[in-house]
């Protein structure tokens, strides 16, 4: 599905378009998915009293209230650092004053198949760094695993208790055209955006605390609590009261905010590398009554950069001899080192079977088709179809190595082509995906943009999906990038509870 | 028990705080001072440039650019705006440690001494602008004071204040009363008034000696008096009280502990006597400030932030 399509649809919908009062110009939404209109151009029902509350403030209040916003999130330091060659600056991520609501009974599907998804993927991973029965049977090609870049020899034959490896995980979810949710990306290493989720949503309470108290909305507040919960739990019995600490890279690192709020929320320190001493396979941090014992390190730095003793030797961002430390059980690291290698786009195509594999389910989120260039037949379509697709090399991220099918010339794809044909084994193709829209405020106008959803899962002895998510927003009209990098913004989640009947409280029996 | 670069940082915070007051302070009085074309005004502009270190030949100098340039120039490591933004940058890495209140004062502060405005509003109205910089910085430790728990990241962060509060008045009295080479000894009642208000201490001053201002008591009142929060008596008794709650936790062997050289600074000035600082000036005296609390700047490093490993290991 192109842009050039969506773009038809625009037009096409353009009379039927249902007015907002406090806006000149209509809200008009393509042919995606529209969170807040159906087709028709009725407002969904459970986007009923935001769409009456919205009708309300006209376009002055908006701005101001939108002001407001900003202001709050420049004054708490919620800001990320760009980097110039005169001047480093601070800038807040774009933040949209809407929230994006999603009724109970989806919801339900979402967190039943997040759940399902993270177990089979801790089974996997437990299984490729012990046994490897999957790949015996041949359900997961071996090259593909034990050849990727992101799997770690070095975590073969350890203990993980509750086999939880991905302790935290925040899956990238999008609506298709349908109105089903699928999973675009699981992110198993360092998924960040949490603390945008609790920000959004102390600024949604502010902004509209009347619609929000009438909607019954699910709170996400316990999610730092369950956090140091779920870390607690990875470390032996025999700790009785285990020290728990926060890695982060450094005040300079983009989510260095993040990390600083999650360690503060927690109440736990934010250490750096050089805190931390490794002496005879004990982790101590140096305090200033002499050096203390650390038994969890939720760390924000990726694998590589850990331990120079180990992984890569020009870092300085971890503490030499901590993966032996690792080793000898005397830490925990959360999440494990090596996860990276079940969420590689190549391997993410054989998600659905790893569920099937281990659990005997069906997948309750399907995936988005994947293409895999290493199968011949498979490699035969995306040669002949570059022109409808997405190629995404398989070892790069952030939009690196990416052809963009519909949007590339004639000579672009043939250049792409040559390169698949080289090296097939590198490369993957989805279909160009149109991702659900939901009402933005831009430059004082409400307008339709694309959005996808971050869910956060923790697992450790239980799993738990937070009733919330990070919706990220594409603020171009017409993009499908939702980056933040990439001028991408976010919005607060609202996952709406069971039954929400008047306001205030019916006392239940 | 907290991480020894958080202590270090905080310490830091403390310590840039308390230097943007006095900076901003200092120019205050300065710009102040200039209105009256007199000769005590270009003596006390030639004293607030000795204090931040830039004495000069004692010629006249263009106060309103010394100033702007003492408060808005980035480049200049020592100026306001590069002390708040240190300031920031110290309670960034330890934004978890202090409360939001107190960060957002601080941030509130930095994000408008930064601003592209910031040179503007300085030359339309320094004083105001000098004014509201002060005062946000009283707000800020107003709200550390009444937000934060009286552990030890605030006792940190309280020990960067006085320890730079005493270097910094100590610094200010050596200057006063230092002959200067163009006005010559401080003897005039403008000059006089000019150092009492770089102190933040007219008024406090005028109850105890009432309106008679004298170099005497002035160097009697910002060196020894008990309650003034300014004198360096106060500021010394302020550190030996953090250090000994701070070291009560670290067997740290027989070196020398910060806190006992804090207390003998402390015993020293409150034990002082002022005829014999009469009699031999107050130069040896004020130098030996500056120095202990060079000692007891490194004490605190070497027992709570750069402490030897191999003494700390766990048997």
């Amino acid at each position: 599905m192109g842009l050039e399509k969506s773009m038809a649809g625009i037009t096409q919908t353009l009379a039927e378009a249902p007015p907002l009062p406090m806006t000149e110009a209509a809200y008009l939404p393509g042919v995606a998915y529209d969170e807040m209109f159906t087709a028709e151009g009725d407002v969904r029902p459970h986007y009923d009293p935001l769409h009456a509350r919205m009708s309300t403030l006209g376009a002055e209040e908006l701005a101001g209230r939108q002001r407001t916003l900003e202001r709050s999130f420049l004054l708490q330091g919620i800001t990320f650092t760009v980097y110039g060659a005169e001047n480093t600056t601070e800038r807040i991520i774009p933040t949209d004053l809407f929230p994006r609501i999603i009724p109970a009974a989806e919801w339900a599907r979402i967190e039943a198949g997040l759940t399902q998804r993270l177990r089979a993927l801790n089974l996997f991973l437990d299984d490729i760094y012990g046994d490897q029965q999957i790949l015996m049977d041949g359900v997961v090609p071996r090259e593909l695993v034990l050849g990727a870049p992101s799997y770690r020899r070095e975590m073969q034959h350890l203990y993980v208790p509750h086999k939880a490896y991905a302790n935290v995980c925040g899956s990238d979810l999008i609506r298709c055209q349908d109105g089903q949710f699928a999973v675009l990306e699981d992110n198993l290493r360092v998924p960040s955006g949490v603390s945008y989720m609790l920000a959004n949503r102390d600024a949604a309470k502010r902004t509209f605390p009347g619609t929000y108290r009438a909607a019954g909305v699910r709170p996400v507040e316990r999610y730092p609590d369950l956090l140091l919960a779920t870390l607690k739990s990875m470390t032996a019995d025999w700790r009785s009261n285990p020290q728990v600490v926060v890695l982060t890279p450094g005040v300079y690192n983009s989510a260095y905010y993040e990390h600083a709020y999650l360690a503060r929320l927690m109440g736990v320190p934010l250490v750096e590398g050089r805190d931390l001493v490794v002496h005879e396979n004990m982790v101590y941090m140096r305090t200033t009554t002499g050096l203390r014992r650390v038994d969890v390190i939720y760390r924000r730095v990726d694998d590589d950069f850990i331990d120079p003793l180990t992984f890569r030797r020009d870092s300085s961002l971890g503490a030499a001899g901590l993966f032996n430390a690792y080793r000898a059980g005397n830490v925990v690291i959360c999440n494990a080192p090596g996860t990276g290698v079940a969420d590689d786009k190549a391997v993410y195509a054989y998600v659905p079977d790893i569920i099937r594999y281990y659990l005997g389910e069906d997948a309750i989120l399907p995936n988005i088709e994947t293409f895999l260039c290493r199968e011949p037949r498979q490699l035969q379509h995306v040669l002949a179809n570059l022109d409808k697709l997405v190629v995404k090399a398989v070892g790069a991220s952030g939009g690196y190595g990416m052809l963009v099918g519909p949007h590339a010339s004639q000579s672009e794809r043939d250049a792409f082509a040559d390169a698949i044909k080289a090296d097939p084994e590198n490369y993957i193709a989805q279909p160009t995906i149109q991702l659900s829209t939901a009402p933005c405020l831009v430059d004082g106008r409400i307008e339709p943009r694309h959005v996808d959803l971050r869910p956060f899962i923790l697992s450790g002895e239980k799993t738990i999906v937070t009733p919330g998510a990070l919706t990220r927003v594409a603020l171009k009209r017409g993009s499908l990038v939702v980056n933040s990098s990439q001028g991408g913004g976010s919005k607060d989640t609202w996952v709406l509870a069971e039954d929400h009947g008047p306001a205030n409280g019916s006392a239940r029996p | 028990m907290m991480l020894a670069r958080v202590a270090d940082s905080l310490y830091w915070l403390g310590r840039y705080i308390e230097r943007a007051e006095h900076l901003s302070r200092l120019s205050s009085v300065m710009l102040n001072a200039t209105l009256d074309q007199t000769d005590a005004g270009a003596h006390a502009v030639w004293i607030a440039m000795a204090a931040v270190g830039e004495p000069g030949d004692g010629a006249g100098v263009a106060s309103f650019e010394a100033a702007q340039k003492l408060v808005l120039d980035r480049q200049d490591q020592n100026s306001v705006v590069s002390s708040l933004a240190r300031a920031r940058e110290n309670a960034r890495q330890v934004r978890d440690q202090i409360t939001t209140e107190t960060w957002e004062r601080l941030n509130l502060l930095y994000l408008k001494v930064t601003d592209s405005r910031a040179a503007k509003e300085f030359s339309d109205s320094s004083s105001t602008f000098l004014h509201d910089v002060i005062a946000d910085l009283h707000l800020f430790k107003g709200a550390a004071d009444t937000t934060m728990s009286h552990g030890e990241s605030w006792r940190f962060m309280m020990l960067g204040i006085y320890m730079e509060r005493a270097q910094l008045v100590s610094r200010l009295l050596e200057v006063c009363f230092t002959d200067s080479p163009r006005h010559g000894r401080l003897d005039d009642h403008v000059a006089l008034v000019s150092v009492l208000r770089m102190a933040c201490a007219l008024e406090p001053y005028l109850r105890v000696y009432t309106a008679e201002i004298e170099p005497r008591h002035i160097l009697e009142f910002l060196v020894f008096d008990e309650d003034f929060p300014r004198s360096i008596r106060f500021a010394t008794a302020q550190i030996e009280q953090h250090l000994t709650a701070l070291t009560r936790s670290v067997s740290a062997g027989e070196r020398a502990g910060p806190e006992r050289l804090a207390g003998r600074l402390k015993a020293r000035l409150q034990y002082a006597d002022v005829d014999e600082l009469k009699a031999v000036g107050a130069g040896p005296l004020l130098t030996t400030v500056v120095n202990e609390c060079a000692r007891i700047h490194e004490a605190i490093y070497e027992t709570f932030v750069a402490y030897p490993l191999e003494m700390r290991l766990p048997a």
